[in-house]
């Protein structure tokens, strides 16, 4: 059967990897090429890569890094961060990336997904989703003081937590359901999507499993649960059935810190009963 | 001695990983085009990702199709990777119906939207819906081994003579590797299946699989 994926994520600034607590406030966690390696080696059934500078010279040594990355390893490498254009996509996928995510790229302009699926195919197109959840409308007591952005129309349930979609970098609110986006993006030709939890980002909290689950059931392509994962319970929630049921579980930290390594949580997993690929020689 | 490999550049998709593999399991890797070039290669590998469409009918009905089959039929040594070894059957349902080049027998269909994968026993769960793509690793039958595979279309009504592996996902059991004669075709990407997929490029380049 389909084994559940376990993606180790390196953010990358400057050419290292880094790792930030919601979208900031980073500290270094080594060289990208050095770990995406060991990671292959130790079986990991996927590696990603994603950009987080902001500057044109980062932008450039990061296709270098994706490239000297691709170079070293036999696993499939999805890569993001900064992707706006057709010309974005194109240097990504030339210097070796098996997958392009697009985040903000696909809300500013969702006719992007559509030509680059149609052209590179369905199959390397990922479009990342990062969400937060919004306050319970209707409870004055949980309701922001200052929001910076009001509750858009059609939010007004108050029975289900309702999650919105931000972009760079979690810096905007756009308004938008994630659960709708997440079925659009879909529709527009991604190929799977890599769901964020902004309130969970690097948390050590784990996943935000109602959210997962609820966009995991809803589209008909894979999701990779993202944010928060700070042990292997987290892996398994994210993964399990009534939890996260995602198609794939990314971490970061637990794996670059040196917490846990990508064997160690697929024997978790397996006693846990989530179908993983074994690792062996 | 490195044995020669012309790997078969048709655009259908990036071929670095594939170049980087098979230069790991001691391939000296010769990228082309030309039609020439695969008519009097020994070795060709032939990946290919994405969907039929207008590019493979124009590789179909074109020179390279010619220069494909003519070097099979002289029995050289053939590998299609994904797309590359659905071209080899009659065709693909996909994009309104599209030709293969016909050597081997069977067609590439969609898997169907509606497959469920049952609830843990003892639980109110709702089944699983199975994605499509088929992407991700997944076990091979009777090798045992996992590879990666991204494909939202299968091989449909193979010569169950040339099925030499098959893997399962949801109610649809597909070949996961075909073999007959001198001609090798993996519906998985060996170049992303680490250690598995360079073991199958190596028996592949040294024979193992005629």
């Amino acid at each position: 059967m389909l084994k559940r994926r376990i993606i180790p994520c390196l953010d990358i600034r400057d050419g290292r990897v880094v790792k930030g607590v919601h979208f900031g406030g980073l500290r270094d966690a080594g060289d990208p090429v050095a770990a995406a390696r060991l990671y292959d080696e130790h079986g990991a059934d996927e590696i990603c890569l994603l950009d987080i500078t902001a500057t044109a010279e980062g932008r450039a040594t990061f296709v270098d890094v994706v490239r000297h990355v691709a170079d070293q390893i036999f696993c499939p490498l999805t890569v993001g961060g900064g992707v706006r254009r057709e010309s974005d996509v194109a240097r990504l996928l030339d210097a070796g990336a098996d997958k392009v995510a697009i985040n903000s790229g696909a809300v500013i302009n969702p006719n992007l997904v559509e030509k680059v699926a149609a052209r590179y195919g369905s199959q390397c197109i990922v479009v990342a989703v990062d969400v937060r959840r919004l306050p319970p409308r209707t409870a004055p007591e949980a309701a922001p003081a200052a929001p910076d952005a009001p509750v858009p129309a059609g939010f007004e349930d108050d029975d289900d937590p309702v999650y919105e979609v931000v972009i760079q970098g979690g810096t905007r609110s756009t308004g938008l359901d994630a659960v709708a986006w997440c079925k659009t993006a879909a529709q527009l030709g991604a190929g799977e999507l890599l769901l964020t939890s902004m309130d969970r980002d690097g948390t050590k909290r784990g996943y935000d499993l109602p959210i997962t689950r609820t966009i995991s059931r809803a589209v008909p392509i894979p999701v990779i649960a993202s944010g928060g994962v700070g042990s292997l319970e987290h892996l398994y929630e994210g993964l399990a059935p009534g939890g996260g049921e995602a198609d794939a579980a990314l971490a970061a930290s637990i794996f670059h810190f040196g917490l846990y390594t990508i064997p160690e949580a697929k024997r978790y997993l397996a006693q846990r009963g989530i179908p993983v690929r074994p690792f062996g020689p | 001695m490195p044995r020669q490999v012309v790997l078969l550049d048709a655009g259908l998709g990036n071929l670095g990983s594939v170049e980087r593999a098979l230069s790991q399991v001691g391939a000296a890797v010769v990228r082309t085009s030309d039609p020439d070039t695969v008519a009097a290669a020994r070795i060709v590998v032939f990946p290919g990702q994405g969907a039929f469409g207008e590019q493979t009918d124009a590789i179909v009905s074109g020179p390279l199709g010619s220069a494909i089959r003519a070097f099979i039929d002289k029995g050289g040594s053939f590998l299609g990777i994904c797309l590359g070894m659905q071209l080899l059957f009659e065709g693909s349902d996909e994009a309104g119906g599209r030709p293969g080049l016909g050597l081997l027998q069977g067609r590439a269909r969609r898997f169907p939207n509606d497959m469920v994968e049952p609830p843990p026993p003892g639980t109110d769960l709702p089944g699983r819906r199975l994605k499509i793509p088929h992407m991700g690793w997944n076990d091979v039958s009777p090798d045992g081994e996992h590879y990666y595979f991204v494909h939202s279309y299968y091989v449909d009504g193979a010569d169950p003579e040339h099925v030499t592996w098959t893997c399962t996902y949801g109610d649809v059991t597909f070949p996961a590797t075909v073999v007959r004669g001198n001609v090798v075709g993996c519906q998985f990407h060996p170049e992303k299946s680490q250690r598995a997929g360079l073991r199958f490029l190596r028996a592949f380049l040294l024979g193992g699989w005629k």
